[in-house]
């Protein structure tokens, strides 16, 4: 037997065995594109690629004092105020992994890259000013950038859009002096304050004494300051691309058979498995892809209710799915891609069962569902929930499944009697003599319900509901609208 | 089938809108329903609540139907029921019933037990509500503990299984041994208030409708049902019980019988004999060298209709809160028609001499003809007025005495907020929609308005709601809860709550009855009106001040009279400040008539008001005494009345007086007049009266041109005129403020200053006006400053104003307290030593430090931030430590802008430049000109200037003008923008704090308009200025 090439650490065709772990964006957006197969940027060739997990410790930015080597780049995003910014400075951050290996985020809306070391590799400073635009306007991202000594002036100087190019610490202060106060992030309480000392530059505040500052404003302000001077070293936690499951596996020969395919997706689940035992997390989609000779690569996805990371059940639903499935002809190859892992609630085997007492009862309905919505596809199945309203019309309406509680559907509070299965719009009957005819004469058995509600949604009702029984002796449900003409309707069939 | 025509029914289960957010109809509307349908009776049963039996009463004797009064009660324990009452013992226990439930909850709701039923009520009939499951175990206890007197109500309303309810109830009746009787849950006079039922509901239940859908009505059954119909749903014997009930409440509430207060009597007296003594006692201090002849007759013909009345407690009751005030040293004085009774003016309630104020005329206060009890409005110290209200409560105890209520009604503003979010709009879009249709607007410009806010009106929810709002809009105003009135006490011999429930109010410490001020008078309740004046505080404090610093013994009233100095300063319109006349209608109406005396003012008070405007008495009155018009009486008899105001009727009580001598009414019938007069736009008629005065004047010889003048005048007065004893009252405080802005205008303005908020003006204009008269104000001085504004000698003149703490924002007054408390000793040697010592914390000391209040210790305002961020809450150890050593910080000062930007944040002044003058080279550049520059232009220029909006006015007499102040470093200008314009520049009129005006000037009397062409939006210019205008509407 062929050695199995399970495991594949390399992006393209490395012929080392490893899990390839795929470096991407924990968003939803970025899942829909990677499906759509669009690549991220690599790591261009010269980098070194980055360690992970449990790599290398940042060095710190320097012991005592901000080593008068380092050069940072601050990069402010700006209107980075809204939802997309996360995910915007994320995709900058993995970019910015180009240039050096020391970047950091700030969130929601600060990048700041150690570039000393990079400067003569990218064409000085120059050089780099220009690669990073050409990256944020490649990602439709509005930015200003500076360089500074410290971290902390060069973030500072980026969002004042100084534009502040200094490598020399000596003149630090001087440049910065013109910023106003709010570049550095203080609460508003504590710039107000400081507004109402006269005081509103870094240059004003810097000019202040540093005890009569402390005692005000906190020795956390004045650590600041010393960051921002570099009086302080200013250490700065490393970004870290995240990971995401995807493997491949050949098959070991052309197949449609679905105990093949199951078979041969067995150890990638178990990999997946363990991928997500191992951070405690849990995906809620999964997509499996069958590779042809010919046709397209046939997919399939499977959704679920609460993040799993269980192998065997995971086994299970999947089976479902793919027997669903019918291949255009034999696959050769499999791959499972997960989608972005979400933490999930550890559990625990419980003492007790389901449904008895202190077990969680909800653990086999879940399970039922999500294995009929496998089976049956995701809009096949639904849940119903009652809405409190006097029209029938409105007094119902479709829910994820096990959304509501079927207690709750049973005691809706309605003296009067409903039917089970209402037309989804109410049929118009023809009439004779002022009185309703459905497949025959049909007679009134009950005394009117009047509902005369609903005007506020433009959907207003004025009707007199009867049940009646038609020849066949089946119970209606029916209404006469209270307005002219009287016309007749059926809204319903009592079981 | 005729909607008139059936079994006799009559309804005992009915909601109005007094039940508020439930019942959709008001109860005269139910009434006049009732009649149409030829109701036996109709029971008005408001949760809880008498608040409308009064109107339905009122309405039920118009139309002719029996009333029966009850209410429906849900018991803590669930138990539901109607109360009626059967006579006016049930009446009064229901009464109490409904006290003991409202008063054992916080305002807006009740709480009441099986026991509260059992231990209050007798004479009354009970219906059991059963509800949708009902509880036999209701029914038996009930049956158990009103034997005979207890229904079963059934309420059948088509949902559905009303023959199933039917049995079940028989079934339960037959079992209990009750009696069935049909009701209908009425709440609303006909279905197609439904809408407005559910909207209703869901703002009841702070939900948009759509939420709520499960809770609303599934129908709408209840409303007042055609008795053809209810004699298919009921069988007969339960329509005929109604009928049998009915007979059996025979209460109306006609038999109520007020009874005045009598403890006020010494034994040994009567009330005649102790209210003569009173009198006479205050006569020999009124008219010290005896009694004139002509005030003597009117006296006694004063004490006799008040005895043949029996009204001698009122007065009594009156004279005791005028005699408490005065002994506790709060000034009052009454307003209103009691400055017509030569009774009040010697009890001291009054204090307008019946000589000086001619033609005055006691019937206006009381008629016999009327049989109504008089009212007497009474202005005390703003600030000490509640005293005056607890010792009320003191002396005649809760059930005795409380205040009338106030129906709030539903206002544009508020019923769109409501409707909006009962419409699910949000926050936002609601009061975007209140803004748009600001109650500036009538209903009819609504689409327009909206159009112009980006709304559209025939928008799926706009269509819906508008027609909603309008309902909640019209006539007579839809009521949305209940409140306290101003000050109308009531006050009764015995039990009060016997008469009418009352509930607690809002405020702790006060209660109040279910019925308003209108509801009383209709059942002839005796109320005094407690208000509340600011100026009799700030005239309180100016005497205060003034007799301290120049050992004068001053008082209400004893200031030299009819000074010319005084008149020639009001005649100049320089009255910032003064009672009444300081309004800008006022200021420009002062050159024009240059008042002279007294009388003058009098005048002055009565005709810069809507109803002379409207019935364009002003300008005839202007031209006669500038003597551009001869004066011309058509009879002796007219010239008497009408010759102090030069022909032109400008007082209601000269109309009144017209239509007795020209007209020939009784005086009782002319003061009917005056009430038509009144009411007629709201009750739309005079037409009566009108032939009769028509009539009147013609067969007593007066051409028709003159009684149609007459008649159109009377019109005009409306609700709107003064009654020359009002106006009289208030000429008197007018006099004595003027003479101490003339005289005292140091002592003055602080008293203003530590009265507010009162008045037109706000701080910024009074210290303004005050430093523009040569008083010199010092700042907000933690080394100088008291709580108040004081006055500090300089020399023999006027002395200096030291603006009080009072006016720090922020700054808690417990902590003033502590301050002044701890400067008693030595002087402050810095901030942290004021803080330490006065135990300041951070809000307060950053209060004072915002002020400016530091100066003398720390220097500027940034000093002064510095060193109250550096104090500390004091350590044992760190007082020792702390305080002297630290380095000086490297402070900028504060630039001028900063610093009048801070004074205004903080104190609501600057003593500084004014912020336009900052603006001004700004300004010129934009091609605006100054106040002054304005002073010099000749009537008609184009000019173009900018102000701060002092204030915005849209007098409802005016017919859609504006009136807009602006004020910038010179002075002040006035603007009048025409409807057409402001509908045009409306963002800017309405929300502009720095407004541009572009338009043409008017000069006439030496008052100076600009009639606005075009108006811009200039805030944006003022940056952080807070400046806040003042809106009249």
């Amino acid at each position: 037997m062929r050695a199995r090439r399970t495991i594949d650490l390399f992006a393209r065709g490395d012929e080392r065995p490893s899990v390839r772990l795929e470096q991407s964006l924990p968003t939803r957006g970025h899942e829909r594109a990677s499906r759509a197969g669009e690549r991220l940027p690599r790591p261009a060739a010269p980098q070194p690629q980055v360690a992970r997990g449990n790599g290398i410790p940042p060095p710190a930015g320097g012991a005592a004092r901000a080593a008068p080597t380092e050069l940072w780049l601050g990069l402010h995003l700006a209107g980075a105020a809204g939802q997309c910014a996360p995910q915007g400075l994320q995709r900058l951050a993995m970019r910015a992994l180009r240039f050096t290996p020391r970047v950091s985020l700030v969130p929601p809306d600060g990048l700041l890259l150690e570039v000393h070391a990079s400067l003569r590799l990218f064409g000085g400073v120059e050089g780099l000013q220009h690669a990073l635009r050409r990256e944020c306007a490649d990602l439709a991202i509005a930015g200003s950038l500076a360089f500074a000594p410290t971290p902390l002036a060069a973030l500072a100087a980026a969002r004042g859009e100084c534009v502040l190019v200094l490598q020399d610490a000596a003149r630090l202060i001087g440049s910065l002096a013109p910023l106003p106060l709010r570049v550095l992030r203080w609460p508003q309480e504590v710039l107000d304050r400081l507004a109402s000392i006269g005081v509103r530059t870094i240059g004003q505040v810097l000019r202040l004494p540093r005890a009569g500052f402390a005692q005000r404003f906190g020795a956390t302000r004045l650590a600041d300051l010393d960051r921002l001077t570099g009086r302080a070293p200013d250490p700065r936690e490393r970004f870290e691309a995240p990971v995401r499951f995807r493997c491949r596996r050949e098959l070991p020969c052309e197949s449609a058979s679905h105990g093949q395919l199951t078979a041969a997706l067995a150890p990638l689940i178990e990999a997946l498995g363990r991928f997500l035992e191992a951070r405690q997390c849990g995906v809620l989609a999964l997509e499996c892809r069958l590779w042809h000779r010919h046709a397209e690569p046939t997919r399939c996805v499977l959704r679920l209710v609460d993040p799993l990371a269980d192998a065997a059940r995971l086994t299970e639903l999947l089976g479902e799915r793919l027997r669903m499935l019918t291949l255009p002809e034999p696959a050769h190859t499999c791959e499972l891609r997960a989608g972005e892992p979400v933490p999930r609630a550890l559990c625990s085997s419980g003492l007790w069962q389901s449904g008895e007492h202190g077990g969680l009862p909800e653990a086999r309905g879940s399970a039922f569902i999500e294995r009929l919505r496998a089976r049956l596809g995701p809009e096949a199945v639904q849940g119903l929930a009652v809405v409190p309203d006097h029209r029938p019309e409105a007094a119902w309406r479709v829910t994820e499944p096990g959304a509501c509680a079927p207690s709750a559907i049973a005691s809706g509070d309605f003296a009067a009697a409903r039917p089970l299965w209402l037309l989804p719009v109410p049929r118009p009957l023809r009439q004779r003599g002022g009185l309703p005819r459905h497949r025959g004469a049909l007679r009134l058995e009950s005394e009117p319900e009047r509902i005369e509600t609903g005007w506020w949604d433009g959907h207003d009702i004025e009707r007199d509901y009867y049940e009646a029984v038609d020849v066949y002796g089946r119970r209606l449900w029916l209404f006469r609208e209270r307005a002219a003409p009287h016309r007749w309707f059926l809204q319903g069939v009592f079981a | 089938m005729n909607e008139a025509s059936g079994p006799a029914y009559a309804e005992l289960h009915c909601l109005s809108n007094f039940t508020f957010l439930r019942g959709a109809s008001h109860p005269q509307e139910l009434i006049a329903r009732a009649a149409e349908l030829g109701y036996t009776a109709l029971a008005l049963t408001d949760e809880c609540s008498l608040s409308g039996v009064v109107r339905a009463h009122v309405a039920a004797k118009e139309r002719g139907v029996k009333l029966i009064i009850g209410s429906e009660l849900t018991l803590e324990c669930g138990l539901a029921l109607v109360v009626l009452a059967t006579d006016r013992h049930g009446y009064g226990r229901l009464c109490r019933l409904i006290t003991r439930g409202r008063r054992a909850a916080a305002k807006g709701g009740y709480r009441l037990t099986r026991n509260d039923l059992t231990e209050t009520l007798a004479h009354c009939l009970i219906l059991w509500l059963p509800g949708e499951a009902p509880r036999a175990e209701e029914a038996r206890w009930l049956a158990a503990h009103f034997p005979g007197e207890v229904w079963i109500a059934v309420e059948l309303l088509r949902g559905g299984a009303d023959r199933e309810r039917l049995a079940a109830l028989a079934h339960l009746a037959r079992a209990m041994g009750l009696p069935q009787v049909a009701s209908g849950e009425v709440h609303m006079h006909v279905r197609s208030r439904r809408k407005l039922q559910d909207a209703l509901t869901a703002i009841r239940l702070n939900m948009p409708i759509a939420e709520v859908a499960g809770a609303l009505h599934p129908n709408g059954e209840r409303y007042l049902r055609e008795r053809g119909r209810l004699a298919k749903l009921y069988p007969p014997q339960l329509l005929e019980a109604t009928v049998q009930i009915a007979q059996r409440c025979t209460f109306s509430l006609d038999e109520l019988r007020y009874e005045y207060p009598s403890e006020l009597v010494p034994p040994g007296q009567t009330p005649a004999s102790h209210l003569r003594r009173l009198t006479e006692a205050g006569a020999r201090r009124r008219w010290p060298r005896g009694v004139p002849p002509l005030e003597r007759a009117a006296l006694e013909h004063e004490l006799e209709v008040i005895a043949e009345l029996g009204y001698e407690p009122y007065f009594l009751t009156v004279h005791d809160l005028v005699a408490f005030a005065r002994s506790r040293g709060i000034l009052c004085q009454g307003r209103g028609s009691a400055a017509n009774s030569r009774v009040c003016y010697c009890l001291g309630v009054s204090a307008v001499d019946p000589e000086r104020g001619a033609g005055l005329l006691f019937e206006r206060f009381i008629s016999k003809e009327r049989n109504e009890p008089p009212d007497i409005d009474i202005d005390f110290e703003h600030e000490r007025r509640e005293e005056v209200i607890q010792y009320v409560y003191g002396k005649y105890g809760r059930e005795r005495a409380a205040l009338a209520a106030t129906v709030i009604l539903y206002r544009a503003r508020s019923a769109l907020r409501d409707l909006g979010k009962a419409f699910g709009l949000d926050p936002d879009a609601c009061a975007r929609l209140a803004k748009a249709l600001q109650g500036w607007d009538g209903v009819e410009r609504w689409p327009e308005r909206l159009a112009a806010a980006r709304f559209d009106p025939s928008g799926a929810v706009l269509s819906r709601l508008l027609p909603l709002a309008q309902t909640l809009l019209a006539f007579p105003g839809f009521p949305r809860h209940l409140s306290q009135h101003v000050g109308g006490l009531v006050i009764s011999a015995g039990r009060l709550d016997e008469l009418v429930p009352i509930e607690n109010a809002a405020m702790p410490e006060r209660t109040v009855v279910q019925w308003d001020k209108d509801d009383l008078n209709a059942l002839g309740l005796l109320k005094v009106d407690v208000l509340a004046l600011g100026m009799l505080s700030a005239l309180r404090r100016a005497f205060d001040l003034v007799n301290e610093l120049r050992g004068t013994r001053w008082a209400l009233g004893t200031l030299p009279a009819e000074d010319p100095a005084v008149y020639a300063m009001i005649s100049e319109a320089d009255t910032v400040g003064v009672f009444q006349i300081e309004s800008r209608a006022q200021m420009a109406m002062l050159p024009r008539l240059r008042p002279q005396c007294y009388y003058d003012l009098i005048i002055e008070v009565a005709i810069v008001r809507p109803g002379p405007i409207q019935g364009d008495m002003v300008h005839p009155y202007l031209r006669r005494r500038q003597a551009l018009e001869p004066v011309h009486y058509p009879s002796p008899q007219v010239e008497a009345v009408l010759r102090r105001t030069l022909g032109v009727p400008i007082f209601q009580e000269q109309v009144m007086q017209l239509a007795v001598v020209a007209a020939g009414f009784t005086p009782g019938e002319a003061d009917q007049l005056r009430r038509a007069m009144g009411a007629w736009k709201r009750s739309g008629g005079i037409g009566h009266l009108r032939e009769k005065l028509l009539g009147g004047m013609a067969a007593r010889g007066y051409p028709p041109q003159f009684a149609e003048r007459i008649y159109r005048q009377m019109l005009g007065f409306g609700d709107y005129g003064f009654p020359l004893s009002h106006a009289a009252s208030f000429a008197l405080l007018v006099y004595d403020s003027a003479w101490l802005k003339h005289y005292e205008p140091a002592a003055f303005t602080a008293a203003l200053l530590n009265s507010q908020p009162m008045g037109f003006y706000a701080p910024a204009q009074l210290v303004r006006d005050a430093r523009a008269h040569g008083v010199e104000v010092r700042p907000v001085d933690v080394c100088a400053s008291d709580w108040d504004c004081t006055l500090e000698p300089e020399g023999g003149g006027q002395p200096a104003l030291r603006l009080g703490l009072r006016l720090v924002r922020g700054l808690s007054q417990a902590g003033a307290a502590r301050l002044l408390a701890a400067r008693t000793g030595s002087g402050f040697t810095g901030v942290q030593d004021l803080a330490r010592r006065a135990g300041l914390d951070r809000g307060d000391l950053e209060a004072l430090a915002a002020a400016g209040a530091f100066a003398a210790l720390s220097g500027n305002r940034h000093f002064a931030f510095w060193d109250v961020a550096g104090t500390q809450k004091p350590l044992p150890i760190e007082r020792v430590v702390r305080g002297h050593g630290e380095p000086a910080p490297l402070l900028s000062a504060p630039t001028e802008g900063e610093t009048l930007v801070a004074d205004y944040a903080s104190v609501g002044l600057t003593l500084g430049r004014h912020p336009l003058a900052l603006l001004r080279p700004a300004l010129r550049k934009a091609g605006l000109c100054t106040a002054g520059d304005i002073t010099a232009l000749p009537d008609g220029s184009a000019v173009c200037t900018a102000g701060i909006v002092l204030m915005r006015q849209r007098p409802t007499a005016a017919g859609g003008v504006t009136f807009v102040t602006l004020e910038d470093e010179s002075g002040q200008v006035n603007i009048i923008v025409w409807a057409r314009v402001g509908d045009v520049c409306r963002e800017a009129l309405v929300s502009s704090r720095l407004l541009e005006v572009r338009g043409r000037l008017q000069r006439q009397d030496g008052v100076a308009h600009i009639i606005a062409r075009r108006l811009r939006d200039r805030t944006a210019l003022l940056g952080a200025l807070l400046t806040r205008s003042r809106d009249f509407h």
